[in-house]
């Protein structure tokens, strides 16, 4: 099973530029506990306070052509499946 | 306008500058406490915004004021010109410079240090202190504060509303030569604050030959590298950044004048108009064209002059269908957030006062989670390609952001949920420094009652519902990228207005009643 991750704009600080992450898990919970390990610091700062997403990201999830947003942990992926982690859009 | 000249109008002792008549002869507005003179500026008047500021300021007499100012296009009256303030802030949109060129005034010094006096200084410290320390460790500001507006592109090329082609699709095959990390990695040069303000968005860009441009401007934002990037084709941040400032120096609207290049450049393609028209070939992407459109128009040169009148007038007259792919509202040129991804965006255009503008209401992005707002009563999660709830959305939040954060002359950017500046966190800095005693829903009337007066306005000028339509463009599905399979069908929009103006109290041609000008002691 094989999950592509990719930093949109975002946590370049921390994945020091790096932008594609591959990882092999199936729920949004597990991928993080993953990348974290890949990307210390990362959940710290992708997850608020209460353990959400954090309000100022997005977690894009890309199955083919449809794509939509992870709004908790428990949102399931599956192989071949694509993650975007990007801020969300707010004009300019 | 952002930067620092309302705090310098204020510190000459006013709130408001109203300019009426016209001179005979260029001049410019020197202010400072106690003293207004208009002076001879007819040694200014066919100067760039940087030459002007220059001369001004090295006038002794001129030290240490701040001078806002019209460039050669807004002399020249090009519909879209606009004021500059100490070449990096811009009251863009909507052509105010053509305003200031129309009444032969170049430039306005203001040099005043009055303080402003605040009635409960300490608790305005406390609250800003709270929303500083929110605004840099929230969480919320963090990407904004890293790359300025471009953290925007990539996303917004994601989702599918990133306007390319002059809107015929919505993401752009080069969007990793001028996402935020590209952008990054090749013009940007440094980042620039307004005064007081933590995340400091604006970015310092600087290029060498042959796309030389200089750290002196602002740098090109969201908006701007979209309209004279993906829109037009052009994936060389460079050519991006260099086409930024010759804008800056002719004082010209980026959105406008890109939307404006993209309606030829579509001409072009489909033979409407030919070397012959122009002078030139057009392509898209072509960066010397780009070039010389910005210098075209903005000096009014052949058919430049007819462009600087924007794409509503110029596609009328060019005719033989070129209607259609003029995207304005209202003749104004539509900004770079594509409404099919973002259905809120579209009534936003559709029904703002000024025409297609992005900063009049909200976007539809901040929404798609539960309790965006709960202040305002926004709790429940919209996506943002969906049509429920956005009149009530739009509605409010012109209200709340698109009027009153201007009104109250603060930055829009930390009011964007989930960013720390709440709403009753506002209120309450409102009034510590003022003394008055609003509450929130005091706060949303007087920006109900400037938005129906700005209506009204439009009203004696003949606006209704016929001009509350979005471009036929939008009608169109999109047919890849992360809004594939949307479009914006007029009768969506119809039904969309149908509840909008019912919210409002309007007829159902757009007209506020008598009624509710009375409730809002606008009768």
């Amino acid at each position: 099973m094989a999950i592509t991750v990719k930093f949109l704009s975002a946590f370049q600080d921390l994945t020091q530029g790096k932008k594609i992450f591959f990882v092999d898990q199936d729920r949004l919970s597990k991928i993080l506990l993953d990348l974290e390990r890949q990307i210390p610091g990362l959940k710290a700062k992708l997850l608020d306070q209460e353990g959400k997403i954090h309000p100022a990201y997005n977690v894009i999830l890309i199955k083919g052509d449809i794509q939509q947003l992870c709004h908790d942990l428990d949102c399931k992926v599956e192989d071949g499946d694509e993650l975007v982690i990007a801020p969300i859009v707010s004009g300019g | 306008m952002r930067g620092r000249m309302g705090g310098f109008l204020k510190g000459c002792g006013y709130d408001a500058l109203v300019i009426e008549g016209r001179s005979d002869k260029p001049v410019y507005l020197r202010i400072s406490e106690g003293s207004c003179q208009i002076s001879d500026g007819g040694h200014l008047w066919g100067k760039d915004i940087q030459q002007t500021e220059k001369a001004i300021l090295s006038d002794p007499k001129n030290k240490n004021m701040m001078v806002a100012s019209i460039g050669v296009a807004g002399e020249k009256l090009v519909k879209y010109s606009n004021i500059n303030c100490e070449l990096q802030f811009f009251a863009g949109r909507t052509g105010a410079g053509a305003v200031m060129g129309s009444k032969n005034l170049k430039a306005i010094v203001l040099g005043g240090k009055r303080k402003t006096p605040v009635v409960d200084m300490k608790k305005v410290k406390n609250l800003l202190k709270e929303i500083n320390t929110k605004i840099q460790t929230d969480g919320t500001c963090d990407t904004l504060s890293k790359y300025g507006t471009w953290n925007t592109t990539g996303p917004a090329n994601l989702n599918g509303i990133l306007p390319t082609k002059n809107f015929q699709i919505t993401t752009f095959s080069e969007i990793n030569k001028i996402d935020g990390d590209a952008m990054l990695n090749t013009i940007y040069a440094g980042k620039r604050t307004c005064p007081g303000c933590p995340i400091g968005c604006r970015r310092v860009v600087k290029g060498e030959t042959p796309y030389s441009f200089s750290t002196e401007f602002g740098g090109p934002q969201y908006e701007t590298v979209a309209s004279l990037g993906s829109l037009i084709l052009n994936g060389n941040p460079y050519v991006i950044g260099k086409a930024n400032e010759l804008c800056n120096l002719y004082g010209i609207d980026t959105i406008s004048i890109g939307v404006t290049i993209a309606y030829v450049m579509e001409c072009f393609e489909k033979g409407i108009l030919t070397e012959k028209d122009l002078g030139f070939k057009l392509k898209w992407g072509d960066p010397e064209g780009i070039f010389k459109m910005i210098e075209m128009i903005s000096l009014r040169k052949g058919l430049g002059d007819l462009l600087a009148e924007g794409v509503k007038k110029a596609s009328q007259k060019i005719g033989k269908g070129s209607e259609q792919w003029a995207m304005h509202v209202k003749g104004m040129e539509v900004p770079m957030h594509d409404p099919r991804g973002k259905k809120g965006m579209g009534l936003a255009y559709a029904s703002s006062f000024k025409g297609a503008d992005h900063e009049s209401s909200m976007h539809d992005e901040a929404y798609q989670r539960e309790n965006a707002l709960p202040e305002l009563g926004f709790t429940v999660l919209m996506n943002r390609k969906q049509y429920d709830g956005k009149s009530a959305l739009v509605k409010t939040l012109q209200e709340y952001w698109g009027v009153m954060a201007d009104v109250a002359t603060i930055c829009k950017f930390p009011m964007i949920p989930p960013r720390p500046l709440k709403p009753g966190l506002l209120i309450e800095l409102m009034n510590a420094v003022t003394g008055w005693n609003l509450t929130i829903k005091d706060f949303l009337t007087i920006g109900e009652r400037i938005f129906n007066l700005a209506r009204m306005f439009n009203v004696r000028e003949g606006i209704t519902r016929k001009d509350d339509q979005l471009p036929s463009r939008f009608e169109e599905v999109l047919k890849e990228g992360g809004s594939a399979g949307e479009s914006y069908p007029k009768k969506e929009l119809e039904k969309l207005l149908d509840e909008y103006y019912k919210l409002r109290g309007w007829t159902p041609d757009g007209i506020p009643t008598s009624e509710t000008l009375k409730k809002l002691g606008l009768d």
